[in-house]
């Protein structure tokens, strides 16, 4: 019978599991995010990068194409650690371009019409919620930096020999944690500058002060008053010196790693903190 | 012993340091029967408040809210499976259609995917917004918007809902239409309704029981239906002609006067006595009378009782002791 003849009939059938419900938000924020023409044109300008470190594996595996030239050449052509930091940075830039194109529609819409009441008057918490819109980022971000590394280095160790892989473990875990903690962290400046922002273009601006404007400030202030906390600020170099500790690399002059894990855990503290005292189901005049 | 709807046990609740409720205890409907109960009180009196601890937005300072036999704080997930909300404000995701929102909210409350699209259609139909339904709600109207909110309460088939201010700006025929959607929900579909509303008249019209609230305790709990076949009895006659004998009559029929001037008069009739016969005793005496009404105002009587406003009810007066019989006003 159709639709509009059957009239209201109240469900009293059997629920969805939990989890499968809290899928429901990740599902539908991929569907809006994937219908927008720039994320899709963005995402695959970012996979330009990989397709050329991926021809750059294949030449470096390939001695016939270059077997004339001298030692240094084959040195340069080396797959490292310095080879895996060289594309984790440019792909990290991708991804912060895409969470400031993709993150400042995850919650404002919500917040703009006070729809936050009626998510958390449905058997959702908080933490769920925020895990829910976080999901759809992640999963678009992981798809410009650890998917494509993985591919890399899988890539790597089929051209290679056995001793490679065994040898070069650490680039695969190194690449997978610091990746994971990267798109953490742009993933949640994103949500809490949408959570703060109800401009989209002024949202996205944020994230992209937040990583290029703030790391600016701390090399700054390192430079003016002459100090090394300036790196406390910086996200980037921050990052960047966790990817190197997790790679076996050497570490920038002058940052720790005891540093640049606190950077990001205050970083992360804060910005989750922003997030709490934002998402609430209703504004209470105390 | 039926279970109630909403159990409150000395409820006291704070917002930051100020506390808002005030140990408030009752039994509110009965799980299952599709009673409405209306949230009655002032700005101000803690009616949100209440809601939104029921609701778990609040956690309470001491004593707990129990709804449909589960605490509202402990088992919040639990009681959220079981409710649908309407909020005062005007809440909803501008950017979504009609069938997307009711589909995503319905997802979330637990309707298995494939289900929650036949129901968000189904529902939208029922609160007439079957030919929006593919409108982004941005562009709905006021009342389109309110009627949406109605609808993501129930899509998922609620056992309680509640609503906050259903009618506040909405057209008469919306309100109408409003009205009697939330009948339907309890007489049709049998939910347990909670209407939080300062329209009296919606509340008496929808409701069966009604709590009032006022500086965060509950002052008045009563119940409609009871009052309403109290209200039966109670008549206001105005009649021209010599009517002392008239009144003796009356009282010798078992009814209690109260001649408020002379020939006006207001009568509390014994259970058994027909109408009929009330107009069969003026004609008898040789009165025409000039108005006869069946008193229909009384929740707002028990409401401006319990805030203070009236010493008490016309109906009171007339059965009490104190007040004088027949022509004594």
């Amino acid at each position: 019978m159709a639709v509009y003849k059957r009239g209201y009939q109240r469900y009293e059938g059997p629920r969805a599991p939990h989890l499968e419900r809290l899928l429901v938000l990740p599902r539908q924020a991929w569907r809006r995010l994937s219908a927008q023409r720039i994320v899709t044109a963005l995402l695959a300008l970012s996979c330009i990068w990989p397709l050329l470190c991926a021809l750059f594996i294949y030449i470096a595996n390939h001695t016939e194409l270059w077997g004339g030239l001298d030692g240094d050449f084959s040195k340069m052509l080396a797959i490292d650690s310095a080879f895996m930091l060289t594309f984790m940075k440019v792909q990290s830039v991708f991804s912060v371009l895409l969470a400031a194109l993709a993150g400042p529609g995850l919650i404002s819409p919500d917040l703009g019409n006070q729809g936050l009441a009626l998510y958390f008057s449905r058997p959702i918490s908080r933490l769920e919620y925020v895990l829910a819109k976080m999901a759809a980022l992640v999963w678009l971000l992981s798809l410009v930096t650890w998917v494509p590394g993985i591919v890399l280095l899988l890539m790597q160790a089929a051209m290679a020999d056995a001793s490679w892989a065994l040898a070069n473990w650490r680039l695969g875990a190194g690449l997978v944690l610091g990746f994971w903690l990267w798109v953490a962290l742009v993933a949640l400046v994103a949500l809490a500058s949408s959570a703060w922002v109800r401009w989209r273009l002024i949202a996205g601006a944020v994230v992209l002060g937040f990583f290029f404007v703030l790391s600016g400030v701390g090399v700054l202030v390192n430079a003016i008053f002459r100090v090394e906390w300036g790196d406390l600020i910086n996200p980037l170099r921050a990052a960047y010196g966790v990817w190197c500790a997790l790679m076996g690399a050497e570490m920038p002059a002058g940052l720790s790693l005891a540093t640049a894990l606190a950077s990001l855990a205050l970083m992360g503290a804060l910005l989750s903190l922003a997030l709490e005292r934002r998402l609430r189901p209703v504004e209470v005049v105390r | 012993m039926p279970q109630p709807v909403v159990e409150l046990d000395d409820l006291h609740v704070s917002l930051g340091r100020r506390e808002i409720l005030h140990g408030i205890s009752g039994r509110l409907g009965v799980s299952g029967s599709g009673r409405a109960i209306g949230l009655l009180g002032p700005n101000g009196a803690g009616k949100s408040t209440l809601i939104r601890t029921l609701l778990g937005f609040h956690t309470p300072s001491s004593g707990r809210a129990r709804v449909l036999g589960f605490d509202c704080h402990q088992n919040r997930r639990r009681v959220l499976e079981r409710i649908g909300y309407m909020p005062e404000t005007d809440s909803f995701v501008a950017s979504m259609t009609g069938v997307e929102f009711l589909r995503v909210m319905g997802s979330l409350s637990g309707l298995p995917e494939e289900i929650a699209l036949e129901k968000a259609h189904e529902t939208l139909f029922h609160v007439g917004l079957g030919e929006a339904r593919y409108r982004t709600l941005g562009t709905y109207s006021l009342g389109m918007r309110q009627m949406a909110r109605l609808a993501q309460a129930i899509v998922h088939g609620p056992e309680l809902v509640i609503l906050d201010e259903p009618t506040n700006g909405l057209d008469p025929a919306a309100r109408r239409r409003m009205l009697e959607l939330i009948r339907q929900m309890k007489d049709d579909h049998g939910m347990s309704v909670i209407v939080c509303s300062h329209l009296l008249a919606d509340v008496e019209q929808v409701c069966d029981e009604v709590l009032i609230l006022k500086d965060g305790r509950m002052i008045h709990h009563a119940d409609l239906e009871a009052e309403r076949r109290e209200n039966r009895r109670f008549v206001e006659l105005e009649v021209e002609g010599d009517s002392t004998a008239f009144a003796a009559a009356l009282e010798a029929a078992g009814a209690v006067c109260v001649a408020e001037s002379p020939g006006r008069f207001r009568i509390v009739l014994p259970p058994d006595f027909e109408m009929v016969r009330l107009w069969k005793l003026a004609a008898d005496h040789g009165l025409s009378v000039r108005r006869l009404t069946q008193r229909r105002d009384t929740l707002e009587e028990i409401f401006m009782k319990a805030m203070g406003l009236l010493r008490q009810t016309p109906g009171e007066a007339a059965s009490s002791q104190e007040a004088p019989a027949y022509g004594g006003l």
